[in-house]
């Protein structure tokens, strides 16, 4: 009988993502803690406020940046919580065709939603 | 075993709160109106509170995430445990002060 | 000499019945381990209670149970140890594996994993045998070198591991991930991994390890290293192994 375990498998970079986004939303996500809740007068910004802060291409730069570290990082932990479940192989595909799928929704709807508060 | 536990309970109301957040967002699309409304209410004092929670979800997640990352590299690995320790401590201290910053808003 | 009364709780189950737990009262001297309670209750009481014991010093593994919930080998753990003086002292089967009759279970997953590495350790001890058979003088057989059969590898055995299964049994991501190379066949492999020198067994035994399900499914629970009663430490051997994967995937990339 074949031992399934003596097979190599696929190599997988999922972990190392998980720590590189994981790392950088360490300093992205204080910055962005910071910026809307110490900086903000009132921890909170009002629209008008909300506006110039996008309008400024550094902060929008961050914040787009922010964006794709925080939805990757969750998702991949989702992926990692899914996973463990020990799926069938083409489950495992249909997962992570499913998750980039709200991963790019996700993005897409950040950047338009910042895109009109812009304008 | 608890890391383990917190590290995964917190991611998994991490992810619940960012679409929450991502959703509220959409307020921004309604105008000026619409989103005053809601930063009026988000600095009701029941939301602060939530909000704290929502730090000690980020401080725990965070700092224990930074813990793996390090022992998943080889790094302290025979310090785990006290690495957890001191990341609790350090989550606890932290959320201590800004809890009181919070309520001074 | 001290004589202590344990109500033991055993965790019990047959084919086609329900799981439940019987309870015995055994007297057994104050310095008997957990393991020498558990033959009371078999030699006294219930013979139908099925369960592994081998050495009795933590050499075969055999034996591996959870007392009171947690992952031991009851034959170096004295029942004076982890018994409160009067509640029930609860003895059940290792978690993450069929289990085959009481405190049974069915470790065939374990050894399928761990013989991934297909990894043939010899005993120093073993390395000085000269192979003769004049020493034993056995009838029929003239004294001369006996070439090892070639599935010896089949009966060598891992340095500290004792292939208990407490480490599987402890690990949450055991738990639900059948896929999962778990603690024992990760240790197992970094352990080949460090006997060898040849480029292509490397590389084959590190791919092994490579996978989602892999060192990589690992969630650094650390649970099979305070479990182990070896010393093994298998979370720090996945560690480890995801040091040296990562530093190749670094190496390559600089094209070195």
């Amino acid at each position: 009988m074949e031992n399934p375990f003596a097979e190599e498998p696929k190599p997988t970079s999922a972990w190392l993502w998980q720590v590189f986004t994981g790392v950088g939303l360490v300093i992205l996500l204080g910055l962005h803690f910071i910026a809307n809740h110490f900086v903000a007068k009132g921890g909170l910004r009002d629209f008008k406020e909300v506006v110039a802060y996008l309008r400024n291409p550094v902060i929008l730069f961050l914040e787009v940046l922010f964006l794709l570290c925080v939805t990757t990082h969750a998702l991949l932990g989702v992926r990692a919580i899914l996973l463990d479940f020990g799926l069938s192989e083409p489950a495992e595909r249909r997962l992570d065709q499913i998750l980039k799928a709200v991963g790019i929704l996700t993005v897409g709807y950040g950047l338009a939603v910042a895109w009109i508060v812009i304008r | 075993m608890w890391a383990y536990a917190l590290n995964r309970i917190t991611g998994i109301g991490l992810v619940v709160y960012l679409y929450l957040h991502l959703v509220v967002l959409s307020l921004l699309l309604r105008g000026q109106a619409a989103w005053d409304v809601f930063v009026t209410v988000a600095r009701s004092p029941y939301v602060l509170a939530l909000d704290v929670f929502l730090l000690a979800g980020i401080l725990i997640h965070g700092l224990n995430g930074l813990r793996i990352a390090l022992t998943g590299f080889g790094i302290g690995v025979g310090a785990q445990k006290a690495l957890f320790v001191v990341v609790m401590v350090v989550s606890a201290v932290t959320l201590w002060v800004a809890a009181i910053k919070i309520f001074r808003i | 000499m001290n004589i202590l009364k344990v109500p033991l709780q055993i965790f019990r189950y047959k084919p086609g019945q329900a799981p439940r737990y019987d309870t015995f009262t055994v007297e057994i001297p104050a310095a008997a381990h957990v393991i020498d309670a558990i033959d009371a209750v078999w030699a006294i009481h219930d013979q139908s209670v099925a369960f592994r014991r081998g050495c009795h010093h933590s050499s075969c593994g055999s034996c591996a149970i959870r007392i009171n919930g947690v992952e031991k080998l009851p034959c170096i753990t004295r029942v004076a140890d982890v018994w409160d003086g009067h509640d029930p002292l609860r003895v059940e089967p290792l978690r993450n594996f069929p289990i085959v009759s009481d405190l049974v279970v069915d470790v065939t997953g374990l050894f399928q994993r761990m013989s991934a590495a297909d990894m043939s350790m010899i005993c120093e001890a073993e390395a000085f045998l000269p192979f003769t058979v004049d020493t034993f003088a056995v009838a029929d057989l003239d004294p001369k070198l006996v070439e090892l059969p070639e599935n010896f590898s089949r009966f060598s055995r891992f340095e500290k591991c004792i292939e208990c299964g407490i480490c599987v049994s402890a690990c949450p991501t055991m738990a639900a991930d059948e896929k999962f190379l778990g603690p024992a066949g990760l240790a197992a492999i970094h352990q080949a991994r460090k006997k060898t020198d040849d480029p292509v067994r490397v590389e084959h035994l590190l791919g092994l390890a490579n996978g989602e399900h892999g060192v990589w499914r690992c969630h650094s629970a650390f649970e099979c290293t305070e479990a182990c009663p070896q010393a093994v430490d298998p979370a720090g051997k996945i560690m480890a192994l995801r040091r040296e994967l990562i530093a190749r995937r670094f190496t390559k990339m600089m094209g070195k």
